[in-house]
């Protein structure tokens, strides 16, 4: 962290060091590189300087001492995130909540947690196991992410298909607004306190809000039973047509994951293969959870399903290490398109799930447009979709053009009734594809009430909403250059 | 009679049979309003709601009335804005497991539709056939079985709402995951009306439940130790009841003829499932407990009983004894507390009272019957015990002149300068449902 004595003649870095120590505060350039963007690489900035905070009352005299100075300010966590949203665009004095990490304590009656926001994500279920319970949401890179980013982002995960994204576990947060006052909402868990949801409004609101310095979570006794299938399919429509079968048969998954061929050949290059066929144009990975008794009668109905759809090959997984083996390839899928691909960009476009198979050819054809190839791996039980482009930076305008094709991409969830976002949130990423789904007015009953919040915009400014003075024609030069 | 909407006026924008003079007396509950207006269009809700901004006229919103006693510290507004003639389904597409509403219709009359294609709205609000979708998301109404599905927070996935200045503010949207912008459901989920017009709601749907069952478990009278034990060693294990609800011994009386605690424990899910977990139910209650199996039908039946047994703001009473319901926000196992004292109540105040709250979920509704000082006495004394334990106390019926001798929604958070910060900007005329949310917003 912090080098021995500051050696700056900077006022405003003296006197957020006097807050935290020095040894707690980054201000040297080659020290705030790490920072200048997070698992959103395409921007950077630097940051003013880096603090790392110990407990709630000191993030609040910084946030005190940065909106009294008119210093913009933001939180971040592990930096996975995948949007931007903790990229310090003006130059923000970054609060870094990392060495806030504590498990500060567990009700088992109650099934509830309270943690720190620089808690990891898997730590919480890893603390628990032993007990038996777990914490729900998983988003793929929860080993290393923290659940103050996950309440920010209200992160998803494969698993809230049947259990629901970070806002359906968050119980109670205690946030400091950016005017420094220390606030706790939600009573500890206590559901349906009266007042607006503030609670609701908070989580997803991509650290514009407060920044959250502790949180309740609900957490989850274990399923009794769970079993995993893996099914091949020679045809993509087969497979999206299984998923459709497999929720119309009335199972709701825990679990309904699929990839297609470009991806598979990804995950199979990467480090953990586990062996899919090369040639299969695409796969499903199910999972169902649930009481003993009733598991082996849905396992049977969605071998039927897959059967009924032509697959080539339906197995169910052993024992326990294979099904970790299928997960692993799985949720390391995106950065394995770094073993087929020197860049590569996700998107995160959410669409009804009936339309799953034209979304899929749109997509083909934007890839075939732009000459960039597209692989998928996504929720295909929830329609969110993960187009990833392929592209190589070092060719001059590739990286403009793998941005158009995958706003492209967008362009085709929203146009069949979807969203541009599903759990990566829009940060800087997809701040104009907000205009594909929110018009003006809509946008603006947004701003209103990050005004009653975060009056002076000096809390993550410039994240989530469309500048106002980005107009239809820059969109337009970029959407021509990917055509 | 005042006039304080010129017919006149509302002529011009609304056929006339749209249009009705309130002639009665005084509604016992409130909240009602000079001239009632039924709109059938979302652009009648509009015209309807600018007009009101251009003159500076107030508009209590209802659905069917069910929640009348709910809040509200006024008698009549200049308009009440009855969204009951604005019903029926907009989109469903089966496969998607989603469907767009309107606010009006009627709750039953949507599972009704649904079942046809084996699918459901995952919210068991009382009052079924004449509660309204709006009303039940507006109020953020839920029954036992959230503790299996959540509350309206987890199943409304987008809503179009009519801005008091008349614009149309869609938040969330179709699709069951999206983090596009801020999460704006939740703020309208229940606001109580204080914030814009429910035009449309989009829901997430269920499976129909393949087999249900309900256990009821009776315990001798007084022994909530062992109640308490049976509910943590239920939660402890890996089953998934959809309900836990304890019932007060009077309540109990009236669904099942014991006056004894009942705990009531729904199974939903395929037969072989549900057969089990009754045996596991079987294998861990006390020796002395009597345990009922209904299945199917007879589960639905006692359910339909239960959901219509809470005082209902669009019924005439005819009691000629003050009927309250409140309801009590506390940490999952506190509920057995809450509900002991509310029994103990019933002697010292010389009220019938009837309670139930889930085990799971830490919400109990309680119903008082008597005179109303002993029931403004019992809320009072109630609250403090709820206080105590970190919980809340809100009234959610009671007639409109006791309203303005107890305090509804307690004491309003800390931080009560921001949603006081959104309704002004939301709403800064302060035309929808004035003064009928926490701390008078």
């Amino acid at each position: 962290m912090g080098r021995k004595g500051l050696k700056t003649k900077d006022k405003h870095i003296k006197n957020l060091a006097k807050i935290v120590g020095d040894r707690s505060i980054l201000h040297h350039k080659e020290d705030l590189l790490a920072y200048d963007c997070d698992g959103f690489t395409i921007h950077k900035y630097l940051p003013k300087a880096v603090v790392f905070p110990k407990d709630t009352q000191e993030v609040a005299r910084l946030v005190n001492y940065c909106s009294d100075n008119g210093l913009p300010f933001l939180a971040r966590g592990a930096g996975t995130g995948l949007s931007g949203g903790a990229i310090p665009v003006n130059g923000e004095v970054v609060i870094s909540l990392v060495k806030m990490k504590k498990l500060l304590s567990v009700d088992y009656e109650n099934r509830r947690a309270v943690v720190e926001p620089g808690f990891v994500n898997l730590k919480l279920t890893n603390s628990i196991s032993d007990k038996g319970y777990y914490y729900a949401p998983d988003p793929s890179s929860q080993y290393c992410c923290t659940i103050g980013g996950n309440v920010a982002e209200n992160a998803g995960g494969a698993h809230c298909l049947k259990y629901g994204v970070t806002t359906n576990h968050i119980l109670g947060l205690e946030v400091v607004l950016p005017n420094g006052e220390i606030i706790e909402i939600g009573n500890n868990g206590v559901p349906d306190a009266p007042g607006y949801d503030l609670l609701g409004l908070i989580t997803g609101s991509e650290g514009t809000l407060g920044i959250v310095t502790k949180i309740t979570v609900r957490i989850l006794k274990n399923p009794e039973a769970k079993q995993t299938v893996l099914a091949y399919f020679n045809d993509v429509s087969d497979g999206s047509h299984a998923v459709s079968d497999i929720i119309s048969a009335g199972i709701v998954p825990a679990a309904l994951e699929m990839m297609d061929k470009t991806a598979i050949e990804g995950v199979e290059a990467a480090a953990f293969p586990v062996g899919h066929p090369r040639d299969i144009e695409a796969l499903l990975l199910i999972e169902v959870d649930g009481i003993s008794a009733g598991i082996d009668e849905q396992i049977s109905q969605i071998l039927d399903v897959c059967k009924n759809r032509n697959v080539r090959e339906v197995k169910v997984a052993q024992d326990e290490a294979e099904r970790a083996r299928w997960w692993a390839n799985r949720k390391t899928g995106f950065g394995a398109m770094g073993a087929i691909s020197p860049d590569y960009l996700v998107q995160d476009g959410v669409i009804p799930r009936s339309r799953l198979p034209e979304v899929l050819n749109r997509i083909n054809q934007i890839s075939e447009e732009s000459g960039l190839r597209i692989a998928n791996i996504f929720h295909a039980g929830d329609g969110n979709l993960h187009p990833l482009v392929l592209f190589d930076a070092r060719i001059p305008g590739q990286t403009e053009l793998a941005i158009a094709a995958g706003s492209a991409c967008l362009q085709a969830c929203a146009d069949v009734g979807g969203t541009i976002t599903g759990e990566h949130g829009v940060g800087i990423e997809k701040r104009e594809e907000m205009r594909f789904v929110f018009t003006d007015e809509e946008i603006q009953a947004q701003t209103d009430i990050r005004e009653v919040f975060n009056p002076g915009n000096l809390l993550n400014a410039g994240k989530l909403f469309p500048s106002p003075g980005r107009c239809a024609e820059v969109k337009k030069e970029i959407k021509e250059a990917a055509l | 009679m005042l006039e304080t909407v010129s017919l006149s006026d509302l002529t011009s924008i609304l056929p006339q049979e749209q249009i009705m003079v309130e002639e009665e007396n005084d509604h016992p509950l409130g909240n009602g309003g000079y001239i009632t207006v039924f709109p059938e269009t979302e652009e009648e809700i509009q015209v309807i709601l600018k007009y009101a901004g251009d003159h500076d006229k107030k508009i209590t919103i209802q659905g069917r009335g069910t929640k009348r006693g709910y809040g509200g510290q006024n008698e009549k507004a200049d308009i009440l804005l009855s969204l009951s003639k604005y019903k029926g389904i907009v989109e469903h597409t089966v496969g998607n497991m989603t469907i767009t509403v309107k606010a009006g219709t009627p709750f039953h009359e949507l599972q009704t539709y649904l079942a046809e294609h084996q699918q459901r709205v995952s919210l068991d609000p009382a009052w079924p056939e004449q509660a309204t979708i709006g009303g039940i998301i507006g109020s953020n109404e839920s029954g036992p079985k959230r503790l299996g599905y959540g509350s309206s927070r987890d199943v409304v996935i987008g809503l179009r709402m009519v801005y008091p200045d008349g614009s149309i503010i869609r938040s969330g949207g179709k699709v069951v995951k999206n983090v596009a912008g801020y999460d704006m459901n939740k703020l309208f989920i229940g606001s109580m009306g204080t914030l814009a017009v429910m035009s449309e709601v989009v829901l997430k749907l269920r499976p129909l439940a393949k087999y249900e069952s309900l256990v009821l478990l009776s315990f001798p009278e007084g022994n909530l130790e062992a109640v308490r034990l049976f509910a943590t060693t239920l939660l402890e294990s890996m089953m998934e009841p959809v309900t836990l609800e304890l019932l007060t011994p009077a309540l109990s009386e009236r669904l099942t003829g014991q006056r004894v605690y009942t705990m009531a424990i729904s199974f939903e899910d395929v037969k072989s499932a549900v057969h089990y977990q009754e045996e596991f139910v079987k294998s861990i209650s006390p020796a002395q407990v009597q345990m009922d199996i209904l299945p199917q039908e007879k589960a639905k039946a006692f359910w339909d009983q239960f959901y219509i047994l809470r005082p209902n703001g669009a019924l005439p009473s005819t009691d000629t004894e003050t009927v309250a319901t409140v309801k009590i926000g506390v940490t999952n196992l506190d509920v057995v507390h809450v509900l002991k004292e509310s029994e103990l109540l019933q002697d010292s105040h010389n009220l019938v009272i009837q309670g139930h709250g889930g085990l799971g979920h830490g919400l109990c509704q309680v119903t008082l019957k008597g005179a109303s000082d002993n029931i403004l006495s019992a809320i009072t004394h109630l609250r403090q015990v709820v206080e105590q334990l970190n919980g809340y106390l809100i009234v959610t019926h009671l007639p409109y002149v006791l309203r303005q001798q107890v305090s509804v929604w307690g004491k309003p958070p800390s931080y009560f300068y921001l949603l006081e910060g959104i309704k002004t900007k939301v709403d800064p005329k302060r035309i929808l449902n004035d003064k009928r949310y926490v701390g008078g917003i």
